[in-house]
């Protein structure tokens, strides 16, 4: 029963894709453009790309920039979360500065950003991290004033002092809702890191993806469009398992819903 | 003497129970000047003219404790009665350290207290686990803290975990226990990790007859044996004068002191003679009468 449970939920996703692909090819066929390549043709250009040395490269670097301007985020944004989320000062002080951010879409800020920076690593790292900050940020936030002061008294009762409590209560207590930040925090990351080499062209994927489509490589452009999804599932796929076996302990709760930024 | 009943109820409250008031009355004040060296030596806490004002949303402020003293010796079994609302679990929290007293000061071995610390040890109402950890390690989380060995502290706390009835639970998450075994959890948290004051919000409210019965049958066990001062929060007054050698008796809000009545009643004590025993069911009825007056009062003023 379990079993054959287990069986469709994994399948499923695959079936997702799969049927997804199958309508792209119908589409394509049907309407029989230039612009928009069969599912197949696309399929094919993949290994094309990511056998070139140069253009897996430029991937290779956009993921390192990724994961380097998510990592930044995350080591930074979840002690100011959690900070403003037990502290009524702290909160005071960013809450302004973070409202203000907050609407801004973070791709709108790269021309200032290469302005002062360049446009080499550090702007496209920056964008990523602006991306990536203000959900983990959020959520630790949230996490944290969520937690039960009685838990906390316990804590002061047993002998932990405010750091020890912070550390080992308030963090712990916040994980769920942290991770589900750091979780929609990795799609924005991979968002951010196309749309700043889509401005700031010089390379990575955005910049494959974006040269291709100025020189009407429309196989290599959907190409592309598929390597980034998968990346994007793959990551994503990896974290919820990261995430679940972290906070089994935790009450189950709602899915997120990923924002867009 | 007058001067010293007169911070213990208004003279209202004292006329509809002060009549007929056969139970031994011994209220326990200390106003800071009264009380003999003896009597300084064996209070383990002191209440000395606490009063809590919270800041409410809105403009008005809210009365929860008004004047409350009292005296808690070292070893006593004291509990609390009062209607909900009255600042039962404040003035734990007071003398938890956690919460502030807005006038007047608490006291545990004659200083005053500023904060929590491992001498008292709370078992909150809302239990208040750690949910990423397990029964075992939310029973051992104290011990490790006061630095015992894992391996020590894994076998108090097992032995404590048996002793509430959760063996076989030992590696359960909290959100998979029921709410009395979570209570049980809690109080088994708390006596892990030895405190010389036990403050209790309500422990037994969540079990059923059976395991409430065992319970407080184990915590007079402990208790008889250890001899910590426990200070206890209850709606049953059955319970109260079962367990307790004093039991206080709250006013509806602001929560005042009404009556501290002394249960006389020897130790160790059986339930099955003591439900015989006519002084017991006195106990019970006079207190119960204590609290139906508070009633009468609010109703007719
Ligand atoms: N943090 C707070 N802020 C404002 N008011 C509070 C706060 N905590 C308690 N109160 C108020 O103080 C009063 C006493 O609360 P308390 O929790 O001590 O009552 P209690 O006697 O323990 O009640 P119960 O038997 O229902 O547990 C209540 O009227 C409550 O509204
Ligand atoms: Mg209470």
């Amino acid at each position: 029963m379990t079993s054959a449970r287990n069986i469709i939920a994994t399948l499923s996703p695959l079936l997702a894709c799969l049927g997804l692909l199958a309508v792209w090819q119908v589409v394509a066929l049907w309407l029989d453009t230039e612009s928009f390549p069969t599912a197949w043709h696309a399929l094919q250009t993949v290994p094309q790309i990511l056998g070139d040395p140069e253009q897996l490269l430029n991937i290779l670097d956009s993921i390192r920039r990724m994961v380097i301007g998510f990592s930044l985020a995350v080591l930074i944004s979840i002690p100011l979360g959690l900070a403003m989320g037990r502290s009524a000062r702290v909160s005071a002080f960013f809450n302004p500065l973070l409202m203000m951010i907050y609407p801004v879409p973070k791709a709108a800020l790269m021309p200032i950003i290469m302005l002062w920076l360049g446009v080499g690593d550090a702007s496209k790292t920056l964008v990523i991290f602006l991306g990536v900050s203000l959900p983990v940020i959020y959520h630790s936030f949230q996490g944290a004033k969520a937690v039960e002061e009685k838990m906390l008294w316990s804590g002061a009762a047993m002998g932990l002092n405010g750091l020890q409590r912070m550390l080992r209560i308030v963090l712990p207590a916040a994980l769920p809702e942290i991770l589900t930040g750091c979780r929609t925090g990795l799609v924005l990351a991979l968002i951010t890191m196309v749309t700043s080499e889509m401005i700031a062209r010089q390379s990575g994927a955005g910049n494959i993806l974006f040269n291709a489509m100025d020189m009407a490589q429309y196989d290599t452009v959907f190409a592309m469009i598929i390597i980034i999804g998968a990346l994007g599932i793959v990551l994503d796929a990896a974290f919820d398992k990261l995430r679940w076996r972290l906070v089994k302990w935790a009450e189950p709760h709602q899915e997120i819903l990923l924002g867009a930024s | 003497m007058r001067d010293k009943v007169r911070k213990l109820s208004s003279p209202s409250e004292r006329r509809s129970t002060g009549g007929r008031m056969q139970v031994p009355l011994r209220p326990e004040i200390d106003t800071g000047t009264g009380a003999t060296s003896d009597e300084r030596a064996r209070a383990m806490i002191e209440i000395d003219r606490v009063s809590k004002r919270f800041e409410t949303s809105g403009r008005k402020s809210h009365l929860a404790l008004a004047d409350i003293n009292l005296t808690v010796n070292d070893g006593a079994f004291v509990s609390i009665l009062g209607p909900s609302g009255c600042g039962k679990s404040t003035l734990l929290y007071i003398v938890g350290g956690f919460v502030a007293p807005s006038e007047g000061v608490a006291r545990m071995k004659g200083a005053a207290i500023t904060g929590p610390g491992p001498d008292r040890g709370p078992v909150f109402q809302e239990f208040a686990l750690f949910p990423w950890k397990t029964v075992l390690g939310n029973v051992m989380y104290g011990l490790r803290q006061q630095g015992v060995k894992r391996t020590e502290a894994e076998a108090q706390s097992l032995r404590l975990i048996e002793m509430v009835g959760l063996k076989g639970f030992e590696h359960f998450y909290p959100k998979e226990l029921s709410g009395g075994m979570k209570q049980r959890v809690a109080i088994a948290r708390t006596l892990a990790y030895r405190p010389s004051v036990l403050l209790m919000d309500e422990p037994f409210g969540a079990l059923d007859a059976h395991t409430r019965t065992r319970l407080q049958n184990d915590l007079l066990n402990i208790w008889e044996r250890d001899r910590k001062t426990v200070l206890f929060v209850t709606h049953s007054v059955e319970e109260a004068v079962f367990l307790s050698d004093k039991v206080v008796v709250m006013t509806r809000a602001p929560g005042r002191i009404k009556e501290i009545v002394d249960i006389d009643l020897s130790r160790p004590r059986v339930r099955a003679e003591l439900l015989l025993d006519s002084r017991y069911q006195k106990y019970v009825v006079d207190i119960e009468r204590m609290i139906d007056d508070g009633r009468d009062d609010a109703e007719h003023p």
